[in-house]
């Protein structure tokens, strides 16, 4: 009778294992495709934790399983001895302290601790890649990002891009002091306050706009409570802090944005391989961190545009359409 | 060991007068009835967490339902809809009231109570008024927590974490108690602040007790590598709780001072802007808070989980008929987790603006924390290995903690290794990881003792046969419901959301949403067998005996329920507690039994 118990475990703990195998293969239920340069490692890392949690869950599900079968019991069994300890040389040192130890028990310690230290130590290359600061992208060079402020509120994200003008200053490849000046300036902060705004910033709303293979480094920070920059496709995720302004930074590689000669509109969600609309190109920023009865919906888009040109042609639109610059960041410029 | 008898003298003192029905049961300095006043109590708690997790379920499977009853029982309402601010005070309520009115009391307060002494051969605790006390400086804490639920704007709604500047924000002083940032973080969030000080106090009165009646009142015999799995737990629990407190209440302190009187701990220099209001300039750094709060906090989940590992290991030793497998292992890795556990609290930051760097060290030391659970697992498995195993309704609930602690203690590594966790933090993953560990592994242990040690609390057995129904019920319906939430989690929810309509990852997600909450349900349901078997046990129940499960540990010599002053005579222990089942004719030893050449212990020495 007892014996059945085992039955109920071990049916629950398949249908765990099973929908674990089975997510992968149901499209919204796995990790969305990866889209940033870094993403691939993330999920390397994912992939190898999955897979040896998952060895070890199968194998002490199914030991448990087992023994429960094996050794429910029965009236009138008759009861096992217990094994003798471990004898000789290390096991006599070891007894001094454990006089119970046995062989199995050093093999359990040892080989999950090599397993955990190994995984401990695979991440910290990629983790001090996309993370660490003093690795932010720097001006100069093919690798100079574009670099634009993300303030985030109750409940949006507003972001400030230099005008396109000095957007190209940096990216020439012959920066001199000036420039580069220039370059950190625009990451200088009052709190949350740009420190040297300029009458010609770009302002857009819960929009990111970058191009395929371009590093954005975003600034980040926030006029109220804590926020969440948090893009799931580029496998981003970063809290806004008061108070304090935090880098973020990243490369897409895939690009979802282009020109709707019909709407006459920038339209992200596009698939460039299907040449179609898809929604799996939306990749969103959505607010991670709880920061009011808005939070759910303080969701802002990434625009990937398909090339240079394609951006830059976006941003002198945005610059025309709003020239000349609205009142309050002249009032900011005069304080 | 003179103290103890010294004790047993005052025992038999004190059996002379009889105690009036309010010392007795109410203002009761006994540590059986104090622990059976928190275990009442937090039961009642642990409905009212359930019910608010019900509504929170409800609101992710149909997040557009018309819910007329809601607005007119709590007077929110958004076209007959539930709000936003509403679904964000329901599970701040369901967390703060899990944690710490159900989970923690129930096992330092219940069980910690109720063992300690009878486990250890002590008449009581050292100091039954402290103990007192500790049960009715909780009281404070449920009257302002319950009160909070009707406060101006509205219960707290920032989360169990509350973190600052939403939780934290005020207006200047003399302009009332509202918050600038929410309208229920105001009158609502000071109540919690005050609540869980409150808490605070009571747990530590209790630790301080434990500590001392642990070291100071064990019976003779019982020397500490004697002791039971449960006591030690409790034991190394108490030490963590002593240390991480003081920690929570000085936070505590920071944040009810800059709600009350507009201190700025959390509030940043340039001050902060809000829709409607701009405060002045500030002084403070709101990431203080989350390094205080997790200072406590990391530490606080193993509170929430050891005493129910002691538990679940005597008795899984109990029922597997054989003696627990490593017991000086167990022992070192309790001691591990607790030692790392103090190092290990930045993993909750990792995404927080925390100097990456730091993070790194702080990965390390939480992967590494799952090698003593890992060995705790082995240690478990082994002892059934060869078991003679009884299925008892206990027994399955600590097996189920086995189970279930597999998949949140593996869950734990993926949010530990910090690239990952850049996905994978403030997602459904997390949830899914604190549930296994909480819910299934911690409440799982809880249901264990509570049927393993019923009869010594009330004298009467539980009915196994709707216990082990209601066992299979909740084992089947919480996977259900938390198992998918890994899914939620990888595929991109994110965790306190009251519509998960609007995100395109989210908005595929609700139909698998809808199967949750009706296991939810279904789980909720099934614990209606556990509250009937309960009070008709409490009853109705077959009269038990002293030692109705054949084991060893001392508080089964004391007479069911045991008398004020526990034992008749002071109980000599010869021996550990795990002698079962290997002695031909004789099926265990009890901790008093005598020693006998004929059946040598099974403790190595
Ligand atoms: C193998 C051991 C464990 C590891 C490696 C581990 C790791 C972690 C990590 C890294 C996080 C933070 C995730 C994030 O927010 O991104 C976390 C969250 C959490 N863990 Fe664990 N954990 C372990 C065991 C436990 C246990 C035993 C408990 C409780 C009994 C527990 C309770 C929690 C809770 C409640 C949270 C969520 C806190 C919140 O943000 O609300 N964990 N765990
Ligand atoms: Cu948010
Ligand atoms: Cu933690």
């Amino acid at each position: 009778m007892g014996k059945w118990w085992s039955a109920l475990f071990g049916i629950v703990m398949l249908a765990c294992l099973g929908m674990f195998m089975v997510a992968p293969f149901v499209p919204t239920w796995w990790l969305p495709e990866g889209v940033s340069t870094h993403s691939g490692q993330v999920d390397a890392l994912f992939y190898i934790i999955l897979y040896i949690t998952g060895f070890f869950f199968v194998l002490t599900e199914a030991l448990l399983v087992y023994f429960m079968y094996k050794y429910a019991g029965q009236p009138g069994t008759t009861p096992r001895p217990t094994e003798p300890a471990a004898q000789g040389g290390f096991y006599a040192m070891l007894h001094r302290w454990f006089p119970d130890a046995h062989r199995v028990e050093v093999a359990w310690t040892i080989v999950p601790a090599l397993i955990l230290l190994f995984i401990a130590f695979a991440q910290v290359p990629t983790w001090l890649e996309i993370k660490d600061r003093s690795r932010k992208p720097a001006i100069g060079g093919e690798k100079t990002p574009i670099q634009c402020h993300v303030s985030a509120r109750q409940f949006e994200w507003r972001v400030r891009y230099p005008s396109s003008q000095r957007l190209r200053n940096w990216q020439t490849f012959t920066t001199n002091e000036k420039t580069i000046a220039d370059f950190k300036s625009f990451a200088s902060f009052d709190g949350a306050k740009p420190r040297h705004p300029h009458l010609d910033d770009v302002p857009v709303v819960n929009e990111v706009h970058t191009w395929k293979g371009q590093t954005i480094l975003v600034q980040l920070n926030t006029i109220d409570v804590i926020h969440s920059f948090n893009v799931p496709h580029m496998r981003v995720k970063q809290d806004a802090l008061p108070g304090r302004t935090i880098p973020v930074w990243f490369t897409p590689t895939k690009a979802n944005t282009r020109y709707n000669e019909e709407t006459k509109r920038w339209e992200d969600a596009f698939n460039f391989t299907t040449g179609k609309p898809d929604m799996g190109y939306r990749w969103e920023i959505a607010c991670a961190e709880l920061c009011g009865w808005g939070h759910h919906r303080m969701i802002g888009r990434i625009y990937v545009h398909e090339n240079k040109a394609d951006f830059y042609r976006w941003l002198e639109h945005v610059e025309q359409s709003q020239a000349p610059p609205t009142k309050p960041q002249q009032k900011v410029a005069a304080r | 060991m003179s103290s103890s008898q010294l004790h047993v003298g005052e025992v038999h003192a004190h059996e002379h007068h009889e105690l009036s029905f309010i010392h007795k049961y109410i203002f009761s300095t006994d540590h059986k009835i104090i622990g059976i006043q928190f275990l009442f109590t937090t039961l009642l708690f642990l409905v009212l967490g359930g019910a608010l997790a019900l509504l929170v379920r409800t609101q992710l499977a149909w997040p557009h339902a018309e819910l007329p009853w809601i607005s007119s029982w709590f007077l929110e309402s958004n076209g007959g809809r539930m709000t936003e601010s509403f679904y964000n005070m329901l599970f701040s309520m369901h967390a703060s009231v899990m944690i710490f009115f159900v989970i923690i009391p129930l096992l330092a307060g219940a069980f910690g109570n109720f063992t300690i002494p009878l486990m250890i051969g002590a008449p009581d605790m050292a100091f039954p008024k402290l103990n007192m006390l500790s049960y009715w400086f909780m009281w404070p804490a449920f009257i302002l927590i319950l009160v909070s639920f009707f406060a101006e704007g509205g219960a707290p709604a920032a989360g169990w974490t509350s973190y600052p500047t939403l939780a934290s924000s005020s207006m200047p002083a003399g302009q009332g108690f509202d918050s600038p940032a929410a309208p229920n973080s105001g009158h609502g969030q000071i109540f919690w602040l005050l609540s869980l000080l409150f808490v605070g106090v009571s747990s530590m009165m209790g630790s301080v007790n434990y500590i001392t009646t642990i070291i100071n009142m064990r019976s003779p015999g019982m020397t500490l590598y004697r002791m039971p799995m449960t006591i030690w737990a409790l034991f190394i629990t108490a030490i963590l709780q002593a240390f991480a407190l003081p920690v929570l209440t000085v936070a505590l302190i920071l944040q009810s001072l800059d709600k009350l009187l507009g201190t700025t701990f959390f509030l940043p220099p340039a001050g902060l802007e809000f829709a409607n209001w701009e405060t002045g300039p500030g002084g403070g750094q709101p990431l203080l808070w989350q390094h205080l709060f997790w200072f406590y906090s990391h530490p606080a989940v193993y509170i929430m989980i050891l005493p129910a590992m002691g538990m679940v290991s005597d008795i899984i030793s109990t029922f597997a008929r054989r003696a627990l497998f490593g017991y000086r292992a167990m022992i070192l890795s309790i001691a591990g987790i607790a030692g790392l556990g103090f190092i290990v609290w930045g993993h909750h930051m990792f995404q927080s603006g925390m100097d990456p760097r730091l993070g790194t060290g702080f990965m390390i030391a939480t992967i590494m924390i799952a090698l003593p659970s890992a060995i705790k697992t082995f240690n478990w498995l082994a002892t059934v290995y060869r078991g003679n195993v009884q299925y008892t309704a206990a027994m399955l609930f600590a097996l189920a903690f086995v189970a279930m602690f597999i998949i949140g203690g593996l869950s734990g590594i993926f949010m530990a290794a910090t690239p990952v966790d850049i996905y994978i933090h403030d997602t459904y993953f997390i949830v899914a990881h604190l549930h296994y560990v909480l819910f299934s592994s911690s409440l799982l242990g809880i249901f264990a003792g509570i049927y393993y040690w019923f009869p010594k609390m009330f004298g009467r057995l539980m009915n196994e046969s709707l216990g082990k129904l209601h066992f299979t019920l909740t084992f089947i319906f919480l996977n259900g419901l938390f198992f998918p939430m890994h899914i939620l989690g990888v595929a991109g929810l994110r965790r306190r959301i009251p519509d998960i309509t609007n995100a395109v990852l989210e908005s595929p997600l609700v139909s698998l949403n809808q199967f949750m909450t009706l296991c939810a349900f279904a789980l909720g349901v099934s614990q209606f067998i556990f509250i009937y078997n309960f009070f008709y046990s409490l009853f109705r129940g077959e009269v038990s005996g002293r030692n109705p499960w054949h084991s060893n540990t001392l508080e089964w010599v004391a007479p069911s329920p045991p008398g004020h002053g526990n034992f008749e005579t002071i109980p000599v222990v010869h021996r550990w507690p795990y002698d079962y089942g290997d002695y031909g004719s004789i099926d265990h030893l009890k901790q008093t039994d005598p020693p006998d050449p004929s059946h040598p212990s099974g403790q190595h020495h």
